[in-house]
């Protein structure tokens, strides 16, 4: 049974979501490889570090080629993880811990290792021959960009077995679904049903506004692919009220806005421009880059959402970026070009911080605090590091480190025999690096991280009010005021690595007394005067407004 | 001056807003609305273009404008406050305006933006005139050699017409080649670049509290750069307007650069040793070279002024030249236009012979330097005549010659100043 169904139907409002891959997690069996049995283990820890939704990587039947994006089975699991059995048992102890889970959905394409692809590719009269998009050329849609541009030189892919060309907007590997075809619609549906029914609480639905392709468009975000995901909408609403569809939609937020609808099509969806902006903010210690994305982001629906991110399993992408701002990224997050792929970066948020651990503490805090949903990304929350030489995106998919023993108490297996090998460098190496360690201090990384977590989770404020920006003179200060019902809340941010003097313009909340929402210490009232505030490097304030 | 605050508190808060900065860029104004809008957004578009990683601030120091001219420096502030998106630009710009107490002044004004620049630490400055013909690609000429090669003072060189920037050809130049040794070819410019090494130096000396009026402290600038060591060179910018530097008043012209050249001459004596030819300064973007379309002069009235100068002007010019070259000056007023010369000889004599009288104060500093302008127009007469032909190899040559009699005449100098003469 989903949680979802029983309880306040807007929850993804207010959760704080852990993204997870079960492979890296916890290995349960000694077999090297993270699995179910263990991601079950450590949902204490998860719900003691405050998070109450999982989001979880592919973990289907797969070639593994692309990370599990290039699913061979829609209904099972993939044998290294576990079984369909293992699966049921970690949904129902995260249920059981009020945590809800979020499963991949890959929409668009399968792995060529599919059956579907290979009955499809096996003659141009299977009856499957209609579930992909081919072509007796290379030159259709030929206004589509190519997105993988490290590895793929077109969007046709040859096939020596049926000679044909088959699509796919992502690797070769990986044809795309053709959704013109009615059969494979209800198909996808009938895949979805089968996890709801299992009782999985939502689908992150990935890559979105890829579903279709039309001559004369870039493929992209077409109406007919509106219509589609409306249809999936409505058999969710009506069959598994209170579940959740999250867009995987990497587009600037005016194009994403279509996919709220009103509110009839996604539930929430990721801001993908705000994150590279949040990073550029801080090195050019200047809000700037922050205020003018979220000046440019559409309202949404009241029942949508904006889910927010600092680091995930991929790279820090830099595709909703101008070229100017993309060279910059670059330039200060990525000087040694082996850190860059594709349009992006493959590092993870200690690395790319400097590990400072005040930037650190300033970007969740802007996470946490800025109008959506947070997501961490696994082992952000002790301070990971990356490892470019894995290839890929495999150098921020290292296994968690638990504690300063055996393969960082990942797993029992033999290390050679481990899916990938353990950060071992003496700065985020697991001795240095591990949850016991930070476990047992109060002023740990992690212990910080809890409480953030839980003064976000003590008011409804951060996930559901309005937001205006105050805009100081001082352009190093991000300031804004949250507000939700009778609740106000004014959150101030230095983006800069110097201490700042600003002047608050408040005299709307004339009267109110500020109350520091981490040690619950008061502030001056606020009179008609600018209201001053000193603030240290990387330094944020979250004051509670109140009026007594 | 430096023992007021210049800063006010709301200039002090605009300060504090925006924090330290790469680049600092000063414009001085005192009413210049008509022209300091198209000066702003030029230097706001060179830092864009340019220096878009930077952190950069574009600082008006305004002198009691009545004419809009602060609002329209600030209007060029980029900022998320504006609501709108500037996806050329990175990061914040802010464009602030300060107006100083008392009477307008380059002086004024630079003290202002040294005081902001002080604070602010920029690594390089530039000072742009509000009524500068700058284009965008001006900022890098001035800036990159201090931000990137650590110059630290780059002064402008301009195409320019032969019979333009004539003061600056006939006098402030040659006297400073001659005393300082250096070969700087617009000591006084309009534009200028100078690394935060040297504002701070330059903030640091006592000139602030001296008798210095209130133009002209950019050629203090200059000799500072050249005699106290700092690495200085010369940028090409590109054609300078005509209408700017040809001012309907020349009294005042000459009060605003030939005074401070005075003034420098006696609060700065040289410390480099003298070379013949004045050290070559390091020149960035290539030598310009002048333009020589025709061009009307009334010489017979450049005549005529100079020959009533010296009439009216007789009490004073006594105290101020020697006997000798007052003569010479009297008979060759006498001789009528078609005999007229003003030699290099006479003229040097006349200059060097009006810097001493300048340091002695013999009568009125001020009545020095007016007296000064009927001569300066007879020698510009001959100038002009020399010149009337010359393509800009032989008025090259006719500057050096020039010079170089400056140069020889050094010593007359130093016995006129030391009291001899």
């Amino acid at each position: 049974m989903a949680l979802a169904a029983t309880q306040d139907p807007l929850w993804y409002k207010d959760a704080i979501i852990y993204q997870v891959h079960v492979r890296a997690f916890y290995d349960s069996n000694g077999d090297g490889i993270g699995d179910f049995g263990g991601l079950a283990q450590k949902l204490d820890y998860l719900k003691d570090l405050g998070i109450d939704t999982l989001w979880l990587m592919p973990f289907f039947p797969s070639p593994l080629r692309d990370d599990g994006y290039d699913i061979a089975d829609y209904r099972s699991v993939h044998p290294n993880y576990g079984t369909l059995d293992d699966f049921k048992s970690f949904l129902d102890a995260a249920h059981k811990r009020g945590i809800r889970v979020i499963i991949e959905m890959a929409l668009n394409h399968t792995s060529d290792q599919h059956p579907w692809f290979q009955e499809s590719r096996s003659s141009r009269d299977n009856p499957r021959r209609d579930w992909y998009v081919w072509s007796d050329t290379d030159t259709r849609y030929g206004g589509t960009r190519i997105i993988f541009l490290d590895t793929e030189l077109s969007n046709w892919a040859w096939d020596p077995v049926s000679k044909e060309y088959y699509w796919h907007r992502f690797f070769s590997h990986q044809p795309d679904l053709n959704y013109d075809n009615p059969a494979v619609r209800e198909e996808m549906w009938d895949v979805m049903r089968f996890w709801l029914a299992m009782g999985v609480d939502a689908f992150r639905l990935d890559a979105v506004p890829y579903l279709l392709e039309r001559e004369g468009t870039n493929c992209e975000n077409l109406p007919e692919t509106h219509q589609i995901i409306r249809d999936f909408r409505a058999r969710l609403d009506r069959e598994f009220p209170g579940r959740m569809f999250l867009a995987e939609a990497n587009q600037w937020p005016a194009d994403l806005r279509p996919y709220f609808g009103n509110g009839d099509e996604f539930h929430a969806a990721f801001h993908f421009p705000l994150m590279p902006r949040m990073f550029m903010g801080l090195k050019l210690e200047d809000r700037k880059p922050i205020t003018e994305i979220l000046q440019q982001t559409p309202e949404i629906p009241a029942v949508c959402q904006w889910f927010l991110f600092l680091r995930n399993h991929d790279e820090l992408t830099l595709e909703m970026v101008t070229d100017m701002e993309r060279d910059y990224m670059y330039d200060e997050y990525a000087r040694d070009r082996s850190m860059r792929i594709n349009l992006g970066i493959r590092r993870r948020l200690a690395p790319l911080l400097d590990n400072d651990r005040r930037r650190m503490e300033l970007m969740n805090g802007m996470l946490m605090s800025l109008p959506g949903t947070p997501i961490i990304y696994y082992g952000d929350e002790i301070g990971m590091g990356d490892n470019v030489n894995l290839g890929d995106r495999n150098g921020v998919r290292t296994p968690m480190q638990w504690n300063g023993g055996w393969n960082g108490g990942f797993s029992a297996a033999d290390p050679e025999r481990l899916y990938s090998p353990l950060m071992l460098n003496p700065v985020y190496g697991y001795p240095a690096v591990n949850v016991a360690s930070q476990q047992r201090f109060e002023h740990s990384l992690l212990s910080w991280m809890k409480r953030i977590i839980n003064v976000r989770r003590s008011t409804p404020v951060f996930g559901r009010g309005s937001i205006e920006f105050l805009y100081p003179a001082n352009h190093r200060v991000l300031a804004y005021v949250r507000q939700w019902q009778k609740e106000t809340i004014l959150v101030v941010n230095n983006v800069s690595s110097s201490a700042q003097a600003v002047e608050l313009d408040l005299r709307r909340y004339k009267g109110n007394i500020l109350v520091e929402m981490f040690g619950r210490n008061i502030f001056p009232r606020i009179g008609d005067l600018p209201y001053l505030l000193t603030m240290g490097p990387y330094q944020f304030y979250w004051f509670r407004l109140r009026k007594i | 001056m430096a023992e007021e605050s210049i800063l006010t508190d709301d200039f002090l808060r605009e300060l504090m807003n925006v924090g330290e900065v790469d680049i600092l860029v000063g414009v001085p104004t005192y009413n210049s609305a008509a022209t300091v809008g198209q000066v702003v957004q030029a230097i706001r578009a060179g830092l864009l273009q340019y220096f878009p990683r930077q952190r950069a601030v574009i600082i008006n120091a305004d002198g009691g404008s009545r004419d809009g001219t602060q609002e329209l420096v600030r209007a060029a502030s980029i900022s998320d406050m504006q609501n709108a998106a500037h996806p050329r630009a990175l990061r914040t710009l802010h464009s602030i305006s300060a107006r100083y107490e008392g009477d307008p002044g380059s002086s004024k004004a630079l003290y202002t933006m040294l005081a902001a620049a002080d604070l602010l630490r920029p690594a390089a400055c530039a000072v742009i005139s509000a009524d500068s013909n700058i284009e965008p690609d001006w900022i890098p000429r001035l800036l990159q050699p201090v931000y990137h090669d650590n110059l630290d003072l780059i002064t402008p060189l301009y195409r320019r017409h032969k019979f333009d920037g004539l003061l600056v050809r006939n006098l402030i130049y040659p006297v400073i080649r001659a005393i300082y040794s250096k070969s700087v070819r617009e000591p006084y410019g309009s534009e200028v670049a100078f690394s935060g090494r040297l504002g701070s130096y330059l903030f640091g000396c006592d000139l602030w509290s001296e008798d210095l009026g209130f133009a002209g402290v950019e050629l203090f600038l200059t000799v500072a750069a050249i005699n106290d060591g700092f690495r200085l060179a010369q940028a090409f910018l590109g054609s300078k307007s005509t209408l700017e530097h040809a001012p309907a008043d020349l009294v005042r012209a000459m009060r605003d650069t030939v005074g401070p050249l005075f003034w420098t001459l006696e609060h700065k004596p040289a410390t480099q040793p003298t070379s013949s030819n004045g050290d070559s300064v390091l020149t960035l973007g290539g030598n310009p070279e002048v333009t020589l379309e025709p061009r009307r002069i009334n010489r017979k009235r450049l005549y005529q002024m100079f020959v009533d100068g010296v009439v009216e002007l007789e009490p004073i010019l006594k105290s101020i030249l020697s006997a000798g070259t007052l003569a010479e000056l009297q008979q060759r007023a006498a001789a009528g236009e078609n005999e007229f010369c003003y030699s290099d000889e006479l003229w040097v004599k006349t200059v060097y012979e009006f810097a001493a009288s300048y340091h002695k104060a013999v009568i009125s500093r001020d009545h020095i330097i007016q007296a000064l302008a009927p001569l300066y127009r007879g020698k510009i007469h001959t100038f002009v005549l020399e010149n009337r032909d010359s393509g800009g190899e032989e008025l090259e040559r006719h500057m050096d010659a020039l010079c170089l009699t400056f140069e020889r005449f050094k010593p007359y100098l130093g016995e006129l100043w030391n009291g001899r003469k």
